[in-house]
């Protein structure tokens, strides 16, 4: 597993929202199911000494870290306030914020993520479902019952997608061994190639399934740089140029990021695309 | 948002930024007078947000005796299929040298990417496939609140030193304003100085809201209501419609009706969690469209209720078949309810989306 572990103390920013207190819930659920520590408190400015999804809520990410020694976040914090409370949980110590948050303006992402480098504090989204490593610990709003516990690690831009590749690869007896949703935003903390090094020195990943989209060029630099195998799938082949397809970075823009043109250079650098989701499990079972 | 070009050049000239003198005149406004303002030789802009609107007849020459004319004949035409609101009368610049400037994001390294070169008045990715080495390029750390000197030294590449407080003044305007682009093309020399003779701005979608922007895009119908549901929605031109849950999969649905020869309609993400009446808007919205001969609704998670988004393709009730591929919580109560109502439900992505061509074949 990469990022984090069962034995990884969990806090939420944003715990008494809708999202914030159901996800915890569910998150807890995981963690009981695997003998983790799961979420052990959450935080929302103002509703200190309240509770939220059975755990109990502080006013600042330091007061609740300090209280009950966690080292992680989970941030349902609404796009206005997130750039603001990565920062917060970065100062705060911790050590990996994963950033659910859509509709982050991409200006405070930017200044949020650089700060956090700063503070040695490893950012995962925004716009992202979050981390799963099954049999360890669930951060993020996965669907665990999809999940088995394997070798294949998986890294997307997208949540549902990821979903859907999960449920293809766990039905043909392929299990993984941790599922990072990085964002489709444009400017994300964890970029493909940050990811896959992690993959790369984790004893239990033999081979990572890529799932990217239009836009940008980070797959193309994840893809080269991986000393794994890697299956690579890229959505938006059908998508016209200058139109926005769903996420905030899923756009070709200035001519750059067409998801056709992506595939073709990954081909020439000898890496597998699959042309449809189902050739995905087929491709990783011929490479490892 | 894009900006329109009147807009971005108030914004520079804000900033400090020096732009040709000019005048905004809309249907009706008196254009001689206008332009008596700016001067005897004028250009004529169509304020249209069009790529490559000089080539396709929206910038035209003028004098005092035929600006009125020329400014009317705009006003009254299309470029691109895009009527024109408003012409932009600027006075004409004796233009020494073109450069270009630009600051946008830099998706690897997450900073402010500047990029400058000699070579201006053409579109950038021209020059860069026949000129590449004459483009300059540095990111900023994001956490800086000015080009650093050395950094426009490095830019500017011999460039005349006026050129630089441009460079830092379009810098705060990129921060300021939220822009996703700000872009002076062409950045000209003249014997009056240095003018941004075009400009283009394009602000971020997610900060509009503390910029104070209320978003005035032409949108059809159908995009107005998509927007008013929360939907994400762009339309193609096939016979397939499309409903899916997350950006990812809704684009993979659309890709793999290409895949196996058929033509998709469009691309619509009702987003997370969806219950029967946004499902229902979404099926109505795809069913009012008047190419579309089947619709594919293909719903994943763990979280959605197969029985809510069940009962909302019921409630709609569209003339068109619709297939239906669903995963999640409840999912026996929704084929059952599916079934009783005549409703395909299949039960992997692939099968649907090639049920669904097939009906459209």
């Amino acid at each position: 597993m990469i990022y984090a572990d069962r034995n990884t103390r969990v806090i939420v920013q944003g715990a008494t929202g809708n999202q914030g207190s159901f996800h915890i819930g569910r998150m807890n659920q995981y963690a009981q199911s695997v003998g983790g520590c799961g979420v052990v408190a959450g935080v929302t400015p103002g509703k200190g000494g309240k509770e939220s999804g059975g755990v109990p809520v502080y006013n600042s990410v330091k007061e609740a870290a300090d209280a009950h020694d966690a080292t992680a976040s989970v941030m349902f914090v609404p796009g206005a306030a997130a750039g603001d409370s990565i920062m917060e949980a970065a100062d705060a110590g911790l050590e990996l914020v994963i950033a659910i948050t859509e509709h982050i303006p991409v200006h405070d992402v930017m200044k949020a993520c650089a700060y956090a480098r700063m503070r040695d504090c490893t950012v995962i989204g925004p716009n992202c479902p979050g981390l799963l490593c099954p049999g360890e610990i669930s951060m993020g709003i996965m669907p665990s019952h999809l999940y088995t516990r394997g070798e294949v690690g998986v890294i997307s831009r997208s949540g549902t997608l990821t979903y859907e590749v999960v449920h293809e690869l766990t039905r043909a007896g392929i299990g993984q061994s941790s599922v990072v949703g990085i964002g489709g935003d444009p400017v994300i903390g964890q970029t493909f190639a940050e990811v896959i090094d992690r993959f790369s020195e984790d004893p239990q990943t033999k081979a990572v399934v890529l799932l990217g989209e239009l836009g940008g060029n980070l797959e193309e630099e994840g893809a080269r740089m991986a000393d794994l195998p890697v299956v690579v799938f890229i959505a938006g082949t059908s998508a016209p140029p200058e139109k926005r397809m769903g996420h905030a970075g899923a756009i070709v823009s200035g001519g750059e990021g067409d998801a056709n043109s992506k595939i073709r250079r990954l081909k020439a650098l000898g890496i597998p695309v699959a042309s449809r989701l189902s050739e995905i499990p087929g491709l990783i079972k011929e490479m490892v | 948002m894009k900006l329109l070009e009147y807009e971005a050049k108030e914004i520079l000239k804000e900033a400090g930024i020096p732009v040709p003198k000019g005048i905004l005149i809309r249907a009706g406004d008196d254009a001689c007078a206008g332009a008596a303002q700016v001067g005897d030789l004028v250009v004529v802009k169509a304020q249209v947000d069009v790529g490559g609107r000089g080539k396709a007849g929206g910038i035209l020459m003028a004098d005092s005796s035929t600006v009125q004319d020329t400014a009317d004949r705009l006003l009254s035409s299309c470029i691109k299929d895009v009527p024109v609101h408003a012409v932009l009368i600027e006075e004409r610049i004796a233009i020494e040298h073109e450069y270009y400037l630009s600051i946008s994001i830099d998706r690897s390294s997450g900073s402010p990417l500047i990029l400058f070169t000699a070579s201006g008045g053409v579109e950038i990715e021209e020059v860069a496939r026949t000129n590449p080495e004459a483009i300059r390029r540095s990111t900023v750390h994001p956490l800086l609140s000015d080009v650093p000197g050395y950094t426009i030294r490095y830019l500017l590449n011999g460039a005349p030193k006026e050129l630089g407080p441009v460079i830092n003044r379009l810098y705060q305007v990129f921060r300021s304003r939220d822009a996703l682009l700000a872009e002076i093309n062409p950045l000209v020399t003249t014997p009056a100085g240095v003018y941004a003779a075009d400009a283009k701005i394009i602000v971020d979608d997610n900060a509009l809201a503390r910029q104070g922007i209320s978003e005035n895009r032409d949108l059809t119908d159908r995009e107005r209501k998509a927007e008013e549901h929360g939907f994400s929605f762009v339309e193609l031109d096939g016979s397939i419609g499309v409903i899916g849950n997350g950006a990812g999969l809704t684009m993979a649905t659309v890709d793999l009706i290409t895949v196996l020869g058929g033509r998709p309609a469009n691309f619509l993400d009702v987003g997370g969690g969806a219950d029967r009446v946004r499902v229902a808007h979404a099926v109505r919205l795809l069913g009012s469209m008047p190419g579309v001969s089947v619709i594919i609704v293909n719903l994943l998670g763990g979280i959605t209720r197969c029985d809510e988004v069940a009962a909302g393709i019921i409630e709609a009730g569209v003339s068109q078949q619709v297939i239906v591929r669903l995963a999640g919580t409840n999912e026996e109560e929704g084929r059952s309810m599916l079934n009783k109502h005549g409703y395909r439900m299949l039960d992997t992505m692939e099968e649907a989306v090639a049920a669904a061509v097939e009906v459209a074949r």
